[in-house]
């Protein structure tokens, strides 16, 4: 079994943006912590057009591929 | 010639995070969003917001949209923001905001955020001393190539090849080995995704589970587990120790990132 190399693998304090893949980031920044609503774009990720829009960016951030499976995932 | 209500004069405020005893010095130097104005510090009482001053007129609805569709330009924007959260949250207790939080003006963030500090102090307290770790679990799926051998072919007197007889009927049977396989090992590999987020739930203080992302073409890989976890600092060791343990385990492929300030964790808190 090949040790998967992470982008940022030390104990330090959480880093800065070098090296973190892009889907990795835009999960936490974009999809979670929202803990309060703004004035301009209230939670974006929770705008279904925005969403769509992110999930097509996604999928091509990732080569364009179909789901793994055909009903569109597992879990 | 300007417009009478240029929006483009309109400035808005973008929130990185809230903080306790701000330490303004990791942000100074940091560009953030725009290279209009510095990061800078927006005291709320007990509590610090980071903030910067932009141009409304760039962060509308419409903007937005376009900038979802331009993956270099949404990068531009995911690695500034997260530049200035993960440099704040380095040096101070901060609640990281999801990007684009923007508010009209100082003083209406400041209200604004105000109102929610027994939320931010609920939050501060929940991942004092945490940080979060991704973890992701692939199934490496079984060669589609046939371990049977090939069909012979015999040539008939006509010169025509054709196959031996019953070759139809091994011919399906192959597929239906093949098929069965597949499922086998997609089995396996979501039990040991479960196996895995239950250890290791064990471990952190919270867990939660994001979407799995699709592979390129070029990787055969299926991610059966995209999980995040809120851990203690002190079982770091830990829960690198346990990520070993459950690779020889499991014998599946187990990526860990991190540590990362606690996006996935800030959220669901209530005062």
């Amino acid at each position: 079994m090949t040790r998967q190399v992470v982008p940022w693998d030390s104990s330090g304090p959480p880093v800065g943006p070098i090296g973190v893949p892009l889907v990795d980031l835009l999960d936490r920044v974009l999809a979670t912590g929202v803990v309060i609503s703004g004035d301009l774009v209230i939670a974006i990720a929770d705008v279904p057009l925005v969403r769509l829009s992110l999930h097509a960016l996604l999928s091509s951030v990732n080569d364009r591929v179909p789901a793994p499976w055909a009903d569109g995932g597992p879990l | 010639m300007t417009e009478p209500d240029a929006p483009s004069d309109t400035q808005a405020t973008y929130v990185f995070a809230v903080c306790r005893n701000a330490d303004l010095s990791a942000v100074a130097e940091l560009p953030g969003v725009t290279v209009d104005a510095p990061v800078t510090a927006l005291p709320l009482g007990k509590l610090t917001a980071i903030v910067q001053s932009v141009r409304a007129a760039e962060f509308t609805d419409e903007a937005w949209q376009a900038r979802l569709s331009d993956q270099q330009a949404l990068e531009r924007y995911a690695r500034a923001h997260h530049e200035v959260v993960s440099a704040v949250a380095a040096r101070c207790p901060a609640v990281p905001l999801p990007m684009a939080t923007l508010y009209h003006g100082e003083d209406r963030a400041r209200e604004a955020l105000s109102q929610e500090e027994g939320r931010f102090e609920a939050v501060l307290k929940r991942i004092e001393r945490h940080t979060e770790w991704g973890l992701k679990v692939y199934a490496t799926p079984s060669s589609p190539v046939d371990t049977a051998p090939a069909p012979v072919h015999r040539v008939t007197p006509t010169g025509r090849s054709s196959p031996e007889p019953g070759a139809g009927l091994a011919y399906l049977n192959r597929k239906r080995d093949v098929q069965e396989r597949r499922e086998r090992s997609t089995d396996e590999a979501l039990r040991a995704a479960d196996l895995v987020d239950a250890e290791v739930c064990r471990l952190a203080a919270a867990s939660r589970r994001l979407r799995p992302h699709p592979q390129p073409s070029a990787d055969r890989r299926v991610q059966v587990l995209n999980a995040t976890y809120l851990v203690d600092e002190r079982r770091t060791g830990e829960l690198a120790l346990l990520t070993q343990t459950l690779r020889d385990r499991t014998g599946a492929q187990i990526e860990l990132s991190g540590p990362w300030v606690p996006y996935s964790f800030v959220g669901e808190v209530q005062p």
